[in-house]
């Protein structure tokens, strides 16, 4: 297909109504074509003025009320930073001062140590968001789940890779080992005997977790084996290190 | 590239509770107080959150009771959608789009995957006729006794039944073109020339009011 065939399909595309396969052929087309992204928001916003055709309705109050303590329930896991006052400095003050140092070095250990549970709580909300992700790629028909084993180095490690019909995927990979600083694991799309075709690269957390999102590759998506290897860290086009994880082929 | 920068200006959806009767042009201000609602809502802003949905949880919920009818349901991705914005509001990116498309986008995405797992658990029929006959709460329609649905409304109105057809099966349905095809018994040929010319069609209607509404 030419650049006109795609821009015949955006006004399909822009009510989600492209068929699997053109969907798949339209995104790959999107992703190097700034005209056609850019008419495509214009008609997205064209088909955004449909909804206001829909009988308008009153939601029950109780949605803003869950609405909005789901939303607290995730502020109260900032930590709220109170003001100091100066007090006004005197002979008195100033022996005090003796007496403040240590309490000064405990404020700052209890600082330093709500500064680190808020990021690991950070870390747990973006972990436990991109699970959603995960399961809502796993939720949408059509999509299909390959399970890649550990093999040699990577024995005990497992992932799975989701994909659904517009080649949207999402690796999540557990019990993977360290990497020496400078490598990391790189996914790959392997179709027949063709070359493997490069995937994304990453690192895993300290605990063997890893999670990549990727756009797969079209050749890949009738039937291909996945497989993890360890490469230097900015990826290589083609594998040079052993396998640590394999699936069997997709069908 | 068709109407492009003509139409960039023209869609303009203000929310339901600021539409004044009295003045059918719709402030620029108002749009972007919306995008600077956005932009709080990413600094965590909770009071922002709350008023974004003030302004929007009519339409949203109508559209959402329009592809689910099942209130209940509808009530749950509803929460979804808002939650998505408190989350990805830092994503928000405001020369892609309007507030009221990237909100709306949203709504209909999560509305259409909720009613593809409910389809595929047979519960919509049962509970769609449960939900049919609920009628509008007068303040919902109050709220949004607007302009801008009776304009998009008269424009739909005047599409011939074989494009609206098509539309309406993929926006409210979620319906692929072959699905349309295969549900109205028209070659798929037909089918995608109706509902491209369809669009093209509503999308002039839509922006031959620009003079005097504020789409």
């Amino acid at each position: 297909m030419v650049h006109e065939d795609f821009k015949e399909m955006i006004p399909a595309r822009a009510l989600s109504a492209l068929d699997a396969a053109e969907a798949r052929a339209f995104n790959d087309h999107l992703s190097e074509c700034d005209e056609c992204r850019m008419e495509l928001e214009e008609w997205e916003a064209t088909a955004a003025a449909m909804a206001v055709s829909a009988k308008p309705m009153e939601p029950s109050p109780k949605v803003r009320e869950r609405l909005l303590n789901e939303v607290r329930k995730e502020l109260d896991t900032v930590p709220q930073v109170i003001p100091f006052r100066s007090a006004t400095r005197n002979l008195w003050t100033s022996f005090g001062l003796l007496g403040a140092i240590p309490a000064v070095v405990m404020i700052t250990v209890l600082i330093v140590g709500v500064v680190m549970l808020w990021r690991e709580n950070g870390a747990l909300r973006e972990r436990v968001a991109r699970s959603e992700e995960f399961m809502q790629l796993v939720n949408t028909p059509g999509s299909r789940v390959a399970e890649l084993n550990g093999v040699d180095g990577g024995a005990g490690a497992t992932a799975k890779l989701v994909y659904d019909n517009a080649g949207r995927a999402m690796l999540m990979a557990d019990k993977l080992p360290n990497v020496p600083a400078g490598k990391a694991y790189q996914l790959w799309f392997i179709v027949g005997n063709n070359p493997p075709m490069p995937g994304k690269t990453f690192v895993p957390q300290p605990d063997g977790k890893g999670m990549i999102k990727e756009q797969m590759p079209q050749a890949a998506m009738r039937s291909a084996v996945f497989a993890i290897t360890v490469e230097p860290a900015s990826g290589m086009p083609a594998p040079t290190g052993p396998i640590y994880l394999r699936s069997s082929a997709v069908n | 590239m068709l109407f492009c920068g003509y139409f960039r200006s023209s869609i303009r959806f203000s929310p339901a509770p600021v539409y004044s009767p009295g003045n059918r042009l719709q402030p620029e201000r108002e749009q972007e107080s919306d995008v600077a609602l956005i932009k709080a809502i990413a600094a965590r802003d909770e009071a922002a959150l709350a008023q974004i949905y003030d302004r929007y949880r009519v339409v949203l919920f109508g559209l959402l009771m329009r592809i689910l009818n099942n209130r209940e349901e509808a009530e749950d991705v509803l929460q979804e959608v808002f939650l998505q914005v408190w989350r990805k509001a830092e994503d928000f990116d405001e020369t892609r789009g309007r507030p009221f498309t990237w909100l709306v986008t949203m709504g209909r995405s999560r509305g259409i995957d909720r009613l593809r797992t409910l389809a595929s658990r047979d519960r919509v029929a049962e509970a769609g006729a449960r939900e049919a006959s609920e009628a509008t709460s007068d303040a919902a329609h109050d709220a949004f006794k607007s302009e801008q649905r009776g304009l998009v409304n008269d424009a739909l109105a005047q599409l011939p039944d074989e494009q609206k057809g098509p539309l309406m099966l993929a926006y409210f349905d979620g319906l692929t073109q072959s699905e349309i095809a295969t549900h109205l018994g028209a070659p798929l040929g037909t089918v995608k020339t109706r509902m491209r010319t369809g669009l093209i069609k509503l999308r002039e209607l839509l922006a031959g009011q620009d003079a005097s509404f504020g789409f």
